[in-house]
């Protein structure tokens, strides 16, 4: 729904229908990066993958630099329309729907329908056999349908990692999926408890997107007709998928050296570190440090006397509060650029997050200074303070310690606020453990390796915490 | 122009429908003490209050050492800055800047306001210090004191500014009956002293022996002015008998 009407927004935005790939020369590519083998990161975090290569080669046949924007992939339509890419090329199924919105090329991957079943069930060999079995599809795919009208009862599942496991499990009989799916796993993974077990003769075909009258598409499929006839398709194939994805499968999947969770979980430890470090605590220490300005300021004009200034902080923190952080995030990324301001996740994550922190931050300082005595006003300007020095040297001081708790409340939150950052691109501790995961399916591990990070982290700032109490209670009677 | 410290002429000021002062005239003279007693509620704290514009009046006029402001018209903020800086403020409660230490609430205003050199500041602030007996608390924070040490460094604080005239709120109203003594006693001296001083104050005696003029306040007005062997000591209006009579034999 709010993707919906985000896309709805930026949609309105149009674009025009210039080719600004040779005019710049260079070809922006939207890709998730955490979708293996089509786009994902390798053990040296370099970005790879079928499409990954496949948009290269297309670049090379074109005589353009290609730039890689990774975007997830529930957004990645709506970065589309907000030209923050040319084209998008993670697995984009050509349908008509589709085909109404935006340009699509020819396909570089085709795939079909194909029953996955342990590798020791042999009674089912087609759709036929389908009826009373149980099948695990993702609710919203086509997979889904055709399962359920060859008699199938659907379990529904997040997305093909899970549906398999539930399959490894015995929990379900059958998963219908395409077969570039099928073949992506089997070459990850080296599983060979499943196997291909029929086909349902359903096509699938995958190829770029761009935005409508991009003026891309000629240019596009010329490429890919000529790397699809020099063979060049088939290789990148054969690397990433263990098969040519327009056939069948004709060599059994490679044997795969395959870590343990355990490997996974040690050689992850340094690369999130390293995004927690580079990443997650700065985005947290400077959104706070910049949203507590922004609060204090909102906050003197919540208690000014000055009427415009008053309505204008109350209208800021209701604003704020009043909405979604992830929603304020997708504003300032996604729907900012139709506006014609342009902005890097990095600064986009600053700005949303201290916006955020502002007006929830605004309302306990407020609410702190309130709690000082008038005494304490009156006192200053009987020694000469003006508005400036009362607030600083006598007021601040003493705010700052009712203020301390539950600002460091607000700071921990953030802190575990900034893995939303993952939506807008920016690399942080939970796209990094995503990015890790990709390559292995093992999102458990790598999901809770993350938590155990936050949670160390939070242990320190708790730590912080009741150390600046304690400082700020030495003046108080106990 | 004699040598007054303090002239007030005609002073009002209403809060809303609430007129507090309807009309308030006197003067204090140079290194003179003048308590102002009279009913709560008769506004003896808000015409202190008008002396240090912690309360604007509405009209009239009032020199306060060299600084004149006819309220009538309305004062720049400067204006009220230089007229406030004539005179330090003795509270009630105290006051204190919680977050500072003794000899800090002491030397804040010197130091940030009046940007004098640190070691005069603080060689002068444990001199007063001294003088109300506190100097060994010098780095004690207020919460470590008791109510009348902690209206002591109040009185020093006010002080420490070298004001022209040294205003008192009722300063021993908050404290317990033994600790009231030495608080006065401070007050006391400071008349010695030559000090000028305006206080607004309960304690009947201590206005009989320290003032050299008493206003007796009711309902807006100054009813009655003079010395204390006469307003106190035989006072010429009913009103003013009634409220010592009530103030002297409670019961």
């Amino acid at each position: 729904m709010l993707l919906a009407s985000l896309l709805l927004l930026v949609a309105c935005g149009g674009s025009s229908g210039e080719n600004q790939v040779k005019s710049s020369g260079v070809l922006r590519v939207g890709t998730e990066g955490v979708y293996s083998p089509f786009s994902y990161h390798d053990a040296n975090n370099e970005l790879v993958g079928y499409d990954v290569d496949v948009a290269k080669a297309v670049g090379e046949k074109l005589g353009v630099r290609v730039e890689f924007v990774e975007t997830p992939w529930d957004a990645m339509f709506a970065a589309l329309e907000a030209n923050r890419f040319d084209v998008v090329a993670n697995e984009v199924t050509i349908n008509t729907d589709r085909q109404a919105k935006y340009d699509l090329s020819k396909p570089y991957s085709v795939g079909e329908g194909v029953i996955v079943t342990c590798a020791d069930n042999n009674s089912i060999k087609s759709l036929a056999d389908l009826k009373g079995k149980v099948a695990a599809e993702n609710a919203t795919s086509n997979w889904s349908d055709i399962a359920r009208k060859a008699g199938a009862s659907v379990e529904a599942v997040e997305g093909f990692t899970q549906a398999i496991k539930l399959l490894n499990r015995g929990r379900v009989d059958v998963v219908v999926n395409d077969s570039i799916a099928v073949y992506a796993y089997l070459a990850e993974t080296g599983d060979k408890s499943v196997k291909i077990a029929g086909n349902v003769g359903e096509k699938s075909e995958q190829g770029f997107a761009a935005r409508k009258n991009s003026g891309l598409l000629p240019d596009l499929n010329k490429a890919l007709d000529e790397l699809r006839s020099d063979g060049t398709l088939a290789k990148i194939s054969q690397k990433y998928l263990k098969a040519n994805a327009s056939g069948g499968p004709e060599t059994a999947p490679a044997q795969q050296e395959t870590q343990s969770t355990w490997q996974l979980v040690l050689s992850s430890l340094g690369p999130l570190a390293k995004a927690a470090i580079t990443k997650t605590i700065p985005l947290t220490v400077i959104s706070f440090v910049i949203g507590i300005v922004i609060a204090l300021a909102v906050a003197l004009g919540r208690l000014s006397s000055k009427r415009v200034l008053t309505n204008i902080a109350r209208f800021y923190i209701s604003v704020i509060r009043g909405t979604p952080l992830l929603v304020q995030l997708f504003i300032v990324f996604y729907a900012l650029p139709q506006l014609g301001v342009k902005i890097d996740p990095w600064p986009a994550a600053i700005i949303a997050f201290s916006l955020n922190v502002g007006g929830y931050a605004a309302e306990i300082i407020r609410s702190a200074i309130q709690s000082i005595p008038k005494g304490q006003w009156e006192a200053a300007e009987t020694i000469g303070l003006n508005y400036v020095g009362s607030l600083r040297r006598i007021i601040l001081p003493q705010a700052t310690r009712v203020a301390v708790p539950p600002l460091s409340n607000t700071l921990i939150s953030l802190l575990k606020d900034t893995s939303l950052a993952s939506t807008i691109l920016v690399t942080e501790l939970l796209r990094q453990s995503q990015i890790i995961a990709a390559r292995t399916f093992d999102f458990l591990a790598l999901y809770t390796t993350a938590a155990v990070y936050y949670w160390v982290i939070c242990l320190v700032l708790s730590f912080g915490q009741s150390r600046v109490e304690r400082r700020l209670e030495r003046y108080v009677a106990r | 122009m004699t040598d007054n410290r303090v002239t007030v002429e005609n002073v009002r000021k209403a809060f809303g429908d609430n007129e507090v002062l309807r009309g308030v005239s006197f003067e204090v003279a140079q290194g003179s003490a003048t308590t102002v007693i009279g009913p709560s509620g008769s506004g003896k704290t808000t015409l202190l209050r008008a002396l240090n514009a912690l309360d604007v009046p509405d009209a009239g006029v009032i020199q306060v050492g060299d600084e004149r402001i006819d309220f009538s018209k309305p004062a720049s903020k400067e204006q009220l800055r230089k007229y406030r800086a004539q005179s330090g403020m003795v509270f009630q409660a105290h006051n204190l800047f919680p977050h500072k230490t003794v000899l800090q609430n002491v030397t804040e205003g010197p130091l940030v306001v009046q940007k004098r050199p640190k070691d005069e500041v603080e060689a002068e602030a444990v001199e007063l210090l001294e003088q109300v007996g506190l100097a060994e608390k010098r780095d004690q924070y207020p919460f470590q004191l008791s109510g009348g040490q902690q209206q002591r460094v109040g009185i020093a604080r006010a002080l420490a500014l070298k004001p022209k005239v040294v205003l008192f709120d009722e300063p021993t109203s908050a404290l317990d009956p033994e600790l009231v003594g030495e608080v006065l006693s401070v007050i006391r001296d400071l008349a010695v002293e030559g000090w000028t001083l305006v206080i607004v104050t309960h304690e009947i005696q201590f206005a009989r022996q320290v003032s050299d003029q008493v206003l007796f306040t009711d309902h807006g007005i100054i009813l009655e002015k003079g010395p204390p062997a006469e307003v106190i000591g035989n006072p010429k209006e009913e009103r003013t008998r009634q409220f010592l009579e009530r103030i002297l034999n409670p019961l």
